[in-house]
């Protein structure tokens, strides 16, 4: 279970390029809730799973991850609780390692690594099987350098990676948007079957009204560093691109009259 | 022949150098010019213990250790005060001449009365072979030179075999991916920082211990003898892996084990030719220039070429 208490983040504050990137989030996740995160550029989505993620330390506000306070805990600490997807498939992924050695430490996500030997014959025979279910042919390649791969491969294995010990969270970074249509399908399919499988508690940003409908139990939509739409349940089980799309030209006509607004009102006194 | 065996020793002793400038060139991805001032670091510890008496082992350890400590520091200064990796290894370089001379008391200490790593070396040998001198395909070689070659290519092998053996464990691993992909050894939950501080003094403990041989082999120790000495490292780096390729972990460390021993010969037959010293280091710079450059514009040309025949 994630929750977060009014948590802002400001950088560059008090200069020409001051951001406010998150003004007060409140956001709870239950255990086991596949929550979408749906927003325009800038506002606030990634910044979200990165402030959860520990990238950086909010300047405000608390994180309460599993029942213990993360909020001071840096990135790497954190890492012992949540599984990580980028936006890049190259962010996940040593490039010049092979993919059985990227396995290995994944399977030491967030424990102390001592001086045995990475490639122990228990984890290469799981790896095998599990590899092979993927269905893409690399369970033979696993001696191969990663960085030899495509991108959907890298983005597929990343994803076993931040799965492969159980997270408490797992963050999805808009990891298909880099992504060919036909790649992008085959790495949401497997995560939603390892979201379904392990009831992996999730936090995913999409670009997609398509994925955000189909997928998930929850989405929420985040506007100017805030979160201004929460769909659950019901609701969200009957909501449409549609509906999305709709509520998305509200948020971008309310933004329009206000500046319009504040056009006129600075013709009027100024 | 005797030239021959001391180009071949200094190579391999040097080796440990090479395999010191692999570790933070080529797994943590960060030139670190540390290297100059921890060579001699390493060298000045060792002789000044040596000339007080202290077990030849020890002080070489010793020496070593203290090279390992100044890998430490570029590493803090790096990671703690975000110092440009670069800037870092200069400052530390820098305030090392000062250190070293501090460390032996005058700029040159020798050894002659001392006992070294290299007289148990020799005992070793005459007790082995029990002659003053041996035949090697068909040349007189001196036990004693011998022996020191055969010894420096088993510390050359093992401290490979060590380096191998421990970036394959868990925490190997980890520190490999910290120079490939920090972001996502970040992650997995690794402490990035404190990784790239135990590679740093791992890196320039390597390099020290080679100091600390080389000063007991040549018989002193000098504060100018780490100049250049990072160049020189990632020459026999470069020759490894044009050797060997850069394809997997043994064999680039294999591959700058024998790039060290080949770039000595080579310059040793220079030298043999009529090459002014002092033109050593230049040369040295211009070669690494050439083998960090040339394989990007041979590529260009290569294109250009496919592009004006289609």
């Amino acid at each position: 279970m994630l929750e977060t208490t009014k948590i802002r983040k400001t950088f560059n504050a008090n200069t020409v390029n001051e951001v406010r990137a998150l003004q007060g989030v409140d956001l709870t996740i239950d255990e086991g809730s596949f929550v979408v995160v749906l927003g325009m550029n800038g506002s606030g989505k990634s910044t979200l799973l990165n402030a959860i993620a520990g990238s950086f330390r909010v300047d405000e506000g608390q994180i309460v991850l599993d029942g213990r306070n993360v909020t001071k805990w840096p990135e790497h600490k954190r890492a012992r609780l949540i599984g990580r997807v980028f936006q890049n498939p190259f962010s996940g992924t040593a490039p010049e390692m092979s993919i059985a050695e990227n396995f290995a430490m994944a399977a030491h996500r967030g424990k102390i690594r001592g001086l045995g030997w990475a490639l122990s014959s228990e984890l290469m025979q799981s790896l095998r099987d599990r590899i092979a279910s993927l269905k893409m042919g690399l369970e033979d390649r696993l001696d191969n350098a990663i960085g030899s791969l495509s991108g959907g491969q890298r983005q597929a294995l990343t994803l076993l990676m931040a799965t492969w010990l159980r997270p408490s969270l797992l963050l999805l970074d808009e990891h298909t948007a880099a992504l060919d249509p036909k790649s992008a399908d085959q790495v949401i399919t497997l995560s939603d079957e390892v979201i379904q499988r392990d009831q992996l508690t999730t936090l995913m940003v999409t670009h997609s009204m398509q994925q955000a409908v189909s997928l998930g139990d929850r989405i929420i939509m985040m506007h100017r560093g805030q979160i201004v739409h929460d769909f659950r349940g019901a609701e969200k089980k009957r909501l449409r691109t549609e509906d999305l799309l709709d509520r998305f030209e509200e948020i971008r006509r309310r933004e329009q009259l206000d500046e319009s607004a504040a056009q006129m009102l600075c013709d009027l006194y100024i | 022949m005797t030239l021959l065996l001391g180009a071949l020793t200094i190579g391999l002793i040097l080796s440990l150098l090479a395999m010191g400038v692999y570790v933070s060139f080529r797994i943590f991805d960060m030139p670190d010019i540390t290297t100059d001032g921890s060579i001699t670091l390493g060298a000045a510890t060792a002789a000044i213990l040596l000339v007080h008496g202290t077990n030849p082992f020890i002080a070489t350890s010793i020496g070593a250790i203290a090279g390992a400590g100044a890998g430490v520091i570029t590493g803090v200064l790096h990671t703690r005060f975000k110092i440009n990796s670069l800037l870092a290894g200069i400052l530390v370089m820098t305030a090392l001449y000062s250190v070293n001379l501090h460390v032996m008391g005058r700029s040159n200490v020798p050894l002659m009365q001392a006992k070294t790593l290299t007289d148990y070396g020799d005992s070793l040998g005459q007790a082995v072979f029990r002659s003053e001198s041996l035949i090697l395909f068909g040349w007189e070689v001196g036990t004693a030179e011998f022996t020191v070659l055969l010894l420096s290519g088993v510390v050359a092998a093992l401290a490979g075999l060590a380096l191998y053996l421990f970036f394959r464990t868990h925490i190997g691993t980890a520190m490999r991916a910290t120079g490939n992909n920090a972001q996502m050894i970040r992650a997995l939950g690794a402490n990035v920082e404190r990784n790239i501080i135990f590679g740093l003094a791992l890196s320039n403990g390597l390099v020290a211990l080679s100091g600390a041989l080389l000063a007991q082999y040549q018989g002193f120790a000098d504060a100018q003898m780490g100049i250049g000495m990072v160049v020189w490292g990632l020459a026999s780096v470069i020759i490894g892996e044009a050797l060997v390729g850069s394809r997997s972990l043994g064999l680039t460390i294999a591959g700058a084990i024998m790039g060290s021993v080949l770039f000595r010969l080579l310059v040793a037959i220079a030298l043999r030719w009529g090459l002014n010293p002092t033109d050593l280091k230049l040369i040295t710079a211009a070669f690494v220039f050439a083998a960090l450059v040339l394989p990007g514009l041979m590529k260009k040309i290569n294109l250009q070429r496919s592009k004006a025949a289609a």
